[in-house]
C-alpha cells in the first residue's frame, strides 16, 4: 500500500495561536481515515491543510507523493502559483460541514459547474454524469431544485456528488454531519458508506463514533494540536489507551 | 370531466373536518375613514389650487409635449444618464476590486479615489472639467490625436466626465458591499474544486454580489437620470435646457418646467419598471418561489383558457 496523505511535523498557526503543533500520520490509498477530538483540537484546520485552503508553517506534507503548496527543488523550497495549487485541487474532493452549495445553481448545475469549468468537458456530457451522480446519492428527482428548496441532508449528498463531479482520488470530509437534523444524518452516512465500500480514499472529521467503528481503517484522536492516540478505530474507541482519549470518549459515547 | 387549471382540487381545498369554523364579527376601525378622508381632502386642495392658477397656462405643457426639441432633449439625456452609468459601474467595479487587493498601494489609490469625489460636490467636478483648458491648453497623444482642449472637450465629454466619474466613486462602494456580503464558503467550495480567482469571482462571487448590488444601483440610475440635469451648466443641451430655452422664448417658462417634471417622472418610472424584472433575475434560487409579477398576476385574473395538450 502507498499513502495517499503523509504528514510530517505539520504546524500551524493563526497569528500568536498555535493551531497544529507536530502532526506526524499516513493515510493508506484506499482507505477511511477518521480524525476526532474535541472542538479546537485542530482537527478540522489539518483538514484544510491537505488541500491548501490552509497553508502551513511547518513540516512536510505529500498527498499522492508530491508537496502540498511547494515545490523543492535541491533544499529550496518554491511556493506554487495559485494555478498550480488549482490544478492540485482538481484531485481533492472536498464536502464541507456548511455544505456550502452555491445557491444560485440548481442542483444538477452545482454538480457541472466544475467539470465544465476546469476540465472543460462538454455541457452534455456534464450534465449526464450530474444526472448519475444525483441519481447515485438518491437525489436523482431533485436535480432541477435550488439549494433553497433541499433539506439539508439532501443538501450535503448534492454537495457530495458535486466534488465527486470532478473524479478525485481523495475525498476530506469536514464534519458532514455536524449541521444537520438527526434524522438527517443517516442518509448523508449512508452514501458515505457506499463511497467507502466503492475504494474511494477518505479523510473524515467527524464526531459520528458509529461511523468511525463501522466504516473507518483507521482512526486519529487529536487534542491541542497534537495525535493523542491512533489506531484501529474497534480497539481505541472500545480500549482507549490513553487518559485524554478516554475521557473523551466517555462524554460522547 | 372537466378541469380548472387554476385550482388543484383535492383534500386541501375542503376544510378539515372537525371543530366547527369561527364566525365573529371583525373589529371596526372608524379611525382608519378618518385618516382616510383627511388625506383624500388635502390632495384634492393641492390639485384643485394648482388647476385653478390663473397664471399658469396650462395648455402650453401639452402643446410642447412631443416638441422635437423636447424630444431632443429626452434623448439627450437618456444617452447621458446611460453613458454616465456604462462609466460608472465599469469604474466601480474596477475600484471595488482595487479596494479589495492585498496590494497597498492600488487599494491606497482606489481608497483616495472614492475620497476625492465622494467628497467634493458635483457641480463643482462639471465646472472643473468645464474651465481645465485653463491647465491643458493642447492635447496631444503623439501621432494619434492632436487638438485644442477647448474644442477636444465638447460640451457632452464634459458632462460625461464629469457625471461618470463622480458616479465611479458611489458605484465602487456599492460594489465592494456586495462583494462581501458573499459567504467566504462560496470562495472555498469553488477554490476546493479547483476553480481559479478569477473563475471564482466572474461564477460564483459576482452573480450572488448581483442580488446586493442591483437595488441600490437602480437607485443610482435614478438619481443620475435626475442629477443629469445640471449640466446644462456646461452648454450640453439636456432635458431641462431644451425645456427652459422654450419657456423663455415662448414666455411659458413655469410651464415648461411641469413639462420636464413629468418627463422625468416617466423615465424614472420605466426605469423602475426594468430595475423590478432585473432583481427577481437575481433572485434566483434566494427564494423557494418568486411572488407572480403584476403581468402574471393579471393573467391570472382573467378567465383560465385551458392549456394545449391538456385534455380533460
Amino acid at each position: 500500500m502507498t499513502a495517499m496523505v503523509k504528514a510530517e511535523g505539520i504546524h500551524k498557526s493563526f497569528g500568536p495561536v498555535q493551531v497544529l503543533k507536530g502532526i506526524d500520520l499516513e493515510v493508506q490509498t484506499g482507505e477511511v481515515f477518521c480524525l476526532i477530538g474535541p472542538s479546537g483540537s485542530g482537527k478540522s484546520t489539518f483538514l484544510r491543510c491537505i488541500n491548501h485552503l490552509e497553508k502551513i508553517n511547518g513540516g512536510r506534507l505529500y498527498v499522492d507523493g508530491e508537496l502540498v503548496g511547494y515545490r523543492q527543488k535541491g533544499d529550496k523550497l518554491y511556493e506554487l502559483k495559485d494555478s498550480e495549487v488549482a490544478l492540485k485541487r482538481r484531485d481533492i474532493g472536498m464536502v464541507f460541514q456548511r455544505f456550502n452549495l452555491f445557491p444560485h445553481m440548481t442542483a444538477a448545475e452545482n454538480v457541472m459547474e466544475a467539470p465544465i469549468q476546469v476540465k472543460g468537458v462538454s455541457r452534455a456530457l456534464a450534465r449526464e454524469r450530474a444526472r448519475e451522480l444525483l441519481e447515485k446519492v438518491g437525489l436523482g428527482d431533485k436535480a432541477g431544485n435550488y439549494p433553497s428548496q433541499l433539506s439539508g441532508g439532501q443538501q450535503q449528498r448534492v454537495a457530495i456528488a458535486r466534488a465527486l463531479a470532478m473524479e478525485p482520488k481523495l475525498m476530506l470530509f469536514d464534519e458532514p454531519t455536524s449541521a444537520l437534523d438527526p434524522e438527517l444524518v443517516g442518509d448523508v452516512l449512508d452514501v458515505m458508506r457506499d463511497l467507502a465500500e466503492s475504494g474511494m480514499t477518505m479523510v473524515v472529521v467527524t464526531h459520528e463514533m458509529g461511523f468511525a467503528r463501522e466504516v473507518g481503517d483507521s482512526l486519529v484522536f487529536m487534542d491541542g494540536g497534537v495525535v493523542v492516540e491512533s489506531g484501529n478505530p474497534r480497539d481505541v474507541l472500545t480500549n482507549p489507551q490513553e487518559e485524554r482519549t478516554q475521557s473523551f470518549l466517555s462524554k460522547v459515547l | 370531466m372537466t378541469v380548472d387549471v387554476n385550482k388543484t382540487d383535492g383534500p386541501e381545498d375542503t376544510p378539515p373536518a372537525g371543530p366547527e369554523a369561527i364566525k365573529a364579527i371583525p373589529v371596526r376601525h372608524p379611525g382608519r375613514y378618518v385618516s382616510a378622508a383627511i388625506a383624500l381632502a388635502v390632495l384634492g386642495a393641492i390639485v384643485y389650487a394648482f388647476a385653478q392658477a390663473k397664471k399658469i397656462n396650462w395648455g402650453a405643457v401639452p402643446d410642447y409635449f412631443f416638441d422635437d426639441r423636447i424630444i431632443e432633449g429626452v434623448l439627450h439625456t437618456l444617452l447621458l444618464t446611460v453613458l454616465s452609468m456604462v462609466i460608472g459601474i465599469v469604474g466601480g467595479i474596477l475600484l471595488a476590486v482595487m479596494r479589495l487587493s492585498k496590494n497597498p498601494v492600488t487599494s491606497s489609490v482606489a481608497w483616495f479615489y472614492i475620497w476625492f469625489f465622494r467628497g467634493t460636490p458635483v457641480l463643482v467636478q462639471l465646472f472643473v472639467w468645464f474651465n481645465l483648458g485653463l491647465v491643458f491648453e493642447y492635447i496631444n497623444l503623439g501621432p494619434i490625436y492632436k487638438d485644442y482642449w477647448s474644442s477636444f472637450m465638447t460640451p457632452l465629454l464634459t458632462a460625461l466626465l464629469g457625471l461618470g466619474l463622480n458616479e465611479a466613486a458611489y458605484m465602487a462602494e456599492i460594489c465592494r458591499a456586495g462583494l462581501l456580503s458573499v459567504d467566504e464558503g462560496q470562495t472555498e467550495a469553488s477554490h476546493a474544486l479547483g476553480m481559479s480567482h478569477a473563475k471564482t469571482l466572474r461564477r460564483i462571487v459576482i452573480p450572488q454580489a448581483m442580488r446586493v448590488i442591483v437595488p441600490p444601483t437602480g437607485n443610482e440610475v435614478i438619481n443620475m437620470l435626475k442629477t443629469t440635469s445640471l449640466v446644462s451648466t456646461v452648454q450640453y443641451v439636456d432635458l431641462l435646457k431644451a425645456a427652459q430655452d422654450i419657456g423663455q422664448n415662448a414666455g411659458s417658462i413655469v410651464e415648461m418646467l411641469f413639462l420636464a417634471a413629468a418627463w422625468y417622472l416617466i423615465l424614472t418610472s420605466i426605469f423602475s419598471v426594468g430595475q423590478y424584472y432585473l432583481e427577481r433575475y437575481y433572485a434566483k434560487g434566494s427564494t423557494r418561489s418568486l411572488p407572480p409579477t403584476p403581468i402574471q398576476r393579471f393573467k391570472a385574473m382573467l378567465p383560465a383558457r385551458r392549456p394545449k395538450g391538456v385534455s380533460a
